[in-house]
């Protein structure tokens, strides 16, 4: 059973820790506001009237690049961060599908990691060879410039498939299937996903909890494979160690979007009485989305 | 030679002068390397209460200026890998803490921004952080997720020109950079240098930085700590990491901490004692032109000695050269 009052006061508290600007940085030291904390927190009060929410979404439009991405923080470059997936995503949660939205896709249409390009796909396939991928199933970087990695690539494919419900232009399919490829050639050995490869120097890397959830998240609605169902068997015994309020709030989500179940998770998280949670807004929001779930619906779930 | 030929030749001499120059010009601000470095070796056998007492001796050799200054340790949590000597030790992080606080210092923070798991406070409590943090009222903050400050590099060797970096890190007085000794499969070493990676923000840069990669770990290495100033080194080699490090090496005892008031002088200690050549680590081999020293002769060795490995430290196939045991010819393959 939710506890609807917890619920409420952490609400509260996040509303709280809004920028007099708009938006939401990390910690309370700062008033940089970020990118990440502020989508996540429009994410958790989505369904919220009060003015917090449109305060934060008229920030989050007003932060965007001209080149239609969105900066990692207040300040920052104009060159686009990976993260403006998930800008993306709050955006269109909060029903926001403006022509800003639609900018923010097509600039995730044109990233691609590094490795697509033809000249480091053949040094990939020829001489740099230490690190196990196919260099031709390419997804989202952190950074333009720079190769592809899980947690970029997953939030792309979401934002897609959540922007893209019915009718998919060929190009957004292709960018779809190709990420969804890329995050199959990476799994790690052993089930779930590390940062980027799962072997380097044919040692096989141990899965990152926040990093399988989100991959995981990314794959909904495909058809049901090895990987998959891995990456699920890991998740589920993991996060039932798992005390960090962000990792354990992650693994919610994606458990939830998989049907498993998420009681016991959903009553630890709450039971946390971790400073490291209040103080955070972007952890703090990731909470409040996994525990909402069972009840206002899973932000993060997508269909194929 | 005719008139002609001669105006020829110099037009030719002053466009290639002008082609040339960016590549000549010096690639850092200034010479900031001190006239003499101090090290000590201090062994230790086990991570205890002990280390404290050892560790205070050891510092005092240096009659460091700590009182009313900030201090910021900023020790190698790059993921929690279980039984694998991944990270700096926390006995040996807070035992620092404690001897800088005796030592006069207006605050003590410990500060991380960790290269590979996103998830900072999941590694905090993993590795053990968290509870001996707590335990001594040492504050925590996270790198990746701190407040950023566009600098220009004083060094351009990747020529990326500026940063975002933390203002945490920049705000302190006194960087204690506190690493693992290991070994890494893409650059060799990861000592007090590298560890300076993670002060570069996940936040802007992502996880791993992959930025850094790709302008040149060696290159990136150089310009961050030129950047950003090291004021002293406390290396954790009691066990340290060779093979496949950072994350995938094993374990490898070697029972000292490595003090150094240079960051140079103390990566080039760490190295010797793997075992290694320093000269054949490429940042280390340019850092001696600015930023400190490496060679024994400018080296004060305070405490302990520097003595090499009957077997050095083994490393992925291209960094055999490093080993002390190689011949120069196998520089370079």
């Amino acid at each position: 059973m939710i506890d609807a009052a917890l619920l409420e006061e952490i609400k509260q508290t996040l509303i709280k820790q809004e920028l007099p600007g708009g938006g939401w940085s990390y910690g309370s030291s700062t008033s940089q506001a970020a990118l990440e904390p502020t989508c996540l927190a429009l994410l958790a009060l989505r369904w919220d009237s009060s003015p917090a929410r449109a305060l934060g979404l008229e920030f989050l439009l007003r932060m965007q690049n001209p080149n239609g991405s969105w900066p990692a923080f207040s300040g920052d470059d104009s060159e686009g961060s990976g993260l403006t997936a998930l800008a993306v995503i709050a955006l269109i949660n909060n029903g926001e599908m403006a022509r800003q939205t639609e900018r923010g896709v097509e600039w995730l249409l044109r990233l691609k990691g590094k490795e697509s390009h033809w000249l480091w796909r053949w040094k990939f396939e020829t001489t740099d060879t230490h690190v196990r991928f196919d260099p031709n199933k390419f997804g989202w970087p952190w950074q333009p410039g720079t190769c592809s990695w899980v947690i970029p690539t997953a939030l792309s494919i979401i934002a897609l498939k959540q922007g893209f419900v019915c009718c998919k232009p060929e190009q957004v399919s292709f960018r779809i299937r190709r990420g969804t490829e890329m995050l199959l050639d990476r799994v790690c050995p052993g089930g779930g996903w590390n940062a980027g490869n799962g072997v380097v120097y044919g040692i096989p890397l141990a899965p990152h909890l926040d990093a399988t959830t989100i991959a995981l998240l990314a794959l909904g609605g495909e058809e049901s494979n090895g990987a998959i169902a891995s990456g699920l068997d890991w998740l589920e015994r993991r996060a039932g160690t798992c005390s960090a309020p962000w990792s354990l709030a992650w693994a919610i989500l994606a458990l939830d979007a998989y049907g498993r179940p998420v009681e016991g998770l959903v009553d630890r998280l709450c039971a946390l009485r971790d400073p490291a949670l209040l103080a955070d807004s972007a952890t703090l929001a990731a909470a409040i989305l996994a525990i909402d779930c069972l009840v206002e619906g899973n932000v993060f779930k997508v269909i194929a | 030679m005719t008139r002609r030929s001669l105006l020829a030749g110099s037009v030719g001499l002053a466009a290639g002068a002008v082609t040339a120059a960016p590549f000549l010009l010096p690639k850092y601000d200034r010479v900031r390397r001190p006239a003499r470095s101090r090290a000590a070796i201090v062994r230790a056998d086990e991570y205890s209460e002990r280390l404290e007492g050892a560790l205070m001796s050891a510092l005092r050799l240096f009659d460091l200026n700590i009182a009313g200054k900030s201090v910021l340790l900023k020790p190698n949590l790059v993921d929690f890998v279980p039984g694998v000597a991944v990270n700096t030790h926390p006995v040996l992080v807070t035992a620092a803490a404690e001897c800088f606080r005796r030592l006069g210092a207006r605050s003590v923070t410990v500060a991380e921004g960790p290269g590979h798991q996103r998830d900072t406070q999941l590694v905090l409590y993993e590795s053990g952080f968290r509870d001996e943090l707590a335990k001594q009222h040492i504050p925590f903050v996270d790198l990746n997720r701190d407040e950023l400050v566009k600098i220009k590099l004083c060094a351009n060797y990747t020529g990326l020109g500026h940063l975002f970096l933390p203002r945490t890190v920049l705000s302190h007085d006194f960087v204690v950079s506190m690493p693992k000794v290991k070994t890494h499969h893409w650059s060799g070493v990861t000592l007090s240098m590298k560890n300076m990676f993670g002060v570069v923000p996940g936040t802007k840069y992502g996880w791993p930085k992959n930025i850094l990669h790709w302008s040149g770990i060696q290159q990136s290495i150089l310009d961050v700590c030129a950047t950003v100033p090291i004021h002293f080194v406390i290396a954790d080699g009691i066990v340290a990491m060779e093979g496949n490090g950072p994350l995938a090496g094993t374990s490898r005892p070697l029972h000292s901490i490595v003090l150094s008031d240079d960051p140079v002088a103390a990566d080039a200690t760490c190295a010797r004692l793997m075992g290694f050549k320093p000269e054949r680590i490429p940042y280390i081999y340019e850092a001696v032109k600015f930023l400190g020293n490496a060679s024994t002769k400018s080296i004060d060795q305070l405490a302990g000695q520097v003595t090499a490995p009957d077997i050095p430290f083994k490393v992925v196939p291209e960094f055999e050269h490093l080993r002390a045991s190689q011949s120069p010819s196998c520089l370079g393959t």
